[in-house]
């Protein structure tokens, strides 16, 4: 039989990404048959691993190697001039925060070229995304992700790490939500930009430098269309590709992502059955330790079945009734003719 | 690393396809509603208040709350209209069920009393059959009696005609034959049948009695002779150990009761009163017949 055909939404929440691998595991063992994923930060770090690897199951053993890899060796190195402009200075730092910037495109007008690498030395997050560079170059492989199942990510469109921070504290406010993240087919992305596309939808602001995609600078996709989570849980690309039935994954407790902005969507959510917070904030959103990864991929595990066995258990027995309901009328069209059989044996009887 | 992953072959059954949207959001809208639900409850703190109150969100997660719970009561109704309809159905089907039990059970009585008719019918045919049987047992019997008894008659005249009682007086051999006769298949017969069914077989006995008898004395069946030519023997055949025996047989006669077989069986010096003095060999074997059939039985 062929399984539960999905597309499959992992949303962004950072180390709590171990959740996903869970989730993974538990489909895989239901037979679900992803069609598409969708992924926002760490969602979409997820979600390139599942898209590059044959089969669900197969995706699951691999996200789970990682996320136990993650749990002994956390991929947070600090960029130390970054780290130390933001502990001396802090506003005044901000403020400054441009030079890569600047420092691009003076090069440019000079006609000299500096490496990107130095650049992101320069101007970029409080940590280096060197750690996170060698995990996908450890478990990810271009010419199978190229090949594999259809990935979208989700990336903010970056003014700056300070305009980003500020655009998304105004939206947690309920001030003025942040412009929509978009969306980025990964395989039709040159091979050279979908790694930077990767790990720009990761890119946290001030934690991790954006990334180029087409000379503009994108960061985490989860800052897009804040109020709604339109981008930190990116259903939109599989519903534009003809996707109607999708799982939805969330990394946070009490997520304010509607289903009911999707009507014409069947959507399950996974959401979790008990607080996924471990110690909360960014304790968690960078809690890549071994006691709280391997909580999460359990949690992640549970809840996805106790989820699916709710709307089992209702299918079940909506189809016992409908399948009982068929049966009262499995036997009817022979009744005439046993009618007939019998009246005529009565009538030979009362002769 | 992880262990290998199995498929979940009831979930896999259940979730073939996925089901409709309606029980989705029913099923799923339960989810959603507890997880709002137990960060409302975490936040009920002044500031918490204060904060979703300015960002909006509390009024937000409360609509969502409101959503899910509509959706479920909207599921609901969507259930409970299939549920009654379904339930509609289960009783219409229940009720042609009981319309048809009620006609097979009427159907049934009618059979239930067509075997106990059947049943009587086939009891009185048996008892019919029975008799018949019975009857036909007794014929059967009856018919072998009377083939025992013609056989048995061919036998004892046969073994006169051939000279077996040679040594005997006529009225002896006579006497002889119809003792043995009595004695045998032919007595049975004439003991256990009725007087119309004997009354021909001795006619014939009387006949043929009669026959040989004459043929015995060379005279015809209606010629008188002395009564002593039928009652003595020459000197040369005779055997006193057959008249002994003959004595023995005939000793229930007596000369008032049974004249002829008397004087048959004892070979008196005087005649017995009521015997003629002159006697036919029908008179003889009439008389000897009668006596020993009727009077022996009487």
């Amino acid at each position: 039989m062929s399984g539960l055909r999905v597309g499959l939404v992992l949303s962004g929440g950072g180390a709590k990404g171990a959740y996903q691998a869970g989730v993974v595991k538990a489909l895989a063992e239901m037979g679900t048959q992803v069609e598409a994923v969708a992924g926002a930060s760490i969602g979409a770090l997820n979600g390139a691993i599942l898209a590059s690897t044959p089969s669900l199951a197969a995706g699951a053993a691999r996200m789970e190697e990682l996320w136990q890899t993650l749990a002994t060796e956390p991929p947070l190195k600090y960029n130390l001039p970054a780290y130390l402009k933001l502990a001396l200075a802090g506003g005044m730092t901000l403020s400054a925060g441009n030079l890569d910037v600047y420092l691009s495109r003076l090069s440019a007008l000079a006609g000299v070229n500096i490496p990107a690498d130095f650049l992101e030395f320069l101007g970029g997050g409080v940590f280096s995304s060197g750690p996170l560079h060698a995990l996908i170059n450890r478990y990810l492989d271009p010419e199978a992700l190229q090949r594999g199942l259809p990935l979208y990510i989700a990336a903010y469109e970056s003014q700056d790490g300070r305009s980003d921070l500020l655009a998304a504290l105004a939206a947690e406010a309920g001030l003025r939500d942040t412009r929509p993240a978009e969306f980025f087919h990964v395989q039709s992305l040159p091979p050279a930009q979908q790694r930077d596309a990767l790990l720009a939808s990761a890119a946290i602001p001030v934690l991790f430098a954006a990334r180029k995609i087409d000379e503009k600078s994108y960061t985490d996709g989860g800052l897009g269309g804040w109020i709604a989570s339109q981008g930190n849980t990116p259903i939109t690309p599989l519903l534009e590709s003809g996707i109607r039935n999708v799982i939805v994954t969330h990394l946070c407790d009490g997520s304010l992502w509607s289903r009911h902005a999707f009507p014409d969507a069947n959507i399950i959510e996974i959401r979790p059955q008990t607080s996924i917070a471990r110690g909360g904030g960014f304790s968690d959103l960078l809690g890549f330790d071994q006691q709280k990864i391997p909580s999460w991929i359990a949690q992640g595990y549970a809840d996805t079945r106790a989820c699916m066995q709710r709307v089992m258990d209702a299918t079940a027995a909506r189809d016992a009734l409908g399948a009982s309901e068929k049966g009262l009328t499995v036997h009817d069209d022979s009744l005439p003719v046993l009618d007939a059989d019998l009246n005529a044996a009565m009538a030979r009887l009362r002769r | 690393m992880s262990a290998a992953i199995g498929k979940d072959s009831a979930l896999l059954e259940v979730l073939g396809t996925l089901p409709e949207k309606f029980v989705v959001d029913f099923a799923n809208g339960i989810d959603v509603s507890r997880d709002h639900i137990a960060v409302q409850r975490q936040r009920t703190g002044m500031f918490d208040r204060l904060c979703d109150g300015f960002t909006g969100k509390g009024q937000r997660r409360q609509i969502e709350v409101n959503a899910s719970l509509a959706d479920g009561v909207a599921g609901s109704l969507s259930w409970l209209t299939e549920l009654t309809g379904s339930l509609a159905k289960s009783n219409l089907a229940i009720s042609r069920v009981k319309q048809r039990v009620v006609m097979l059970q009427g159907t049934l009585t009618e059979v239930a009393v067509h075997a106990g008719n059947t049943r009587e019918q086939l009891q009185q045919l048996e008892q019919h059959l029975n008799r018949r049987a019975d009857g036909f047992e007794h014929e059967l019997v009856r018919i072998d009696m009377v083939q025992r008894a013609g056989i048995h008659l061919d036998l004892v005249l046969s073994k006169w005609q051939s000279g077996v009682f040679a040594h005997l007086p006529l009225a002896g051999r006579c006497y002889a034959a119809l003792e043995e006769l009595r004695w045998g298949a032919f007595g049975d017969f004439y003991r256990n049948t009725a007087a119309v069914q004997r009354s021909s077989h001795l006619e014939l006995l009387r006949h043929r009695a009669l026959g040989q008898l004459a043929a015995d004395a060379r005279v015809a069946g209606s010629d008188r002779i002395d009564t002593t030519g039928w009652l003595s023997t020459t000197e040369s055949v005779r055997s006193a150990d057959l008249e002994e025996g003959l004595a023995y047989l005939g000793d229930w006669a007596t000369a008032e009761r049974a004249p002829f077989v008397f004087a048959a069986a004892n070979v008196p010096y005087d005649l017995p009163m009521l015997l003629p003095r002159r006697c036919s060999a029908e008179r003889l074997a009439g008389a000897l017949v009668a006596e020993v059939f009727d009077g022996a039985e009487a």
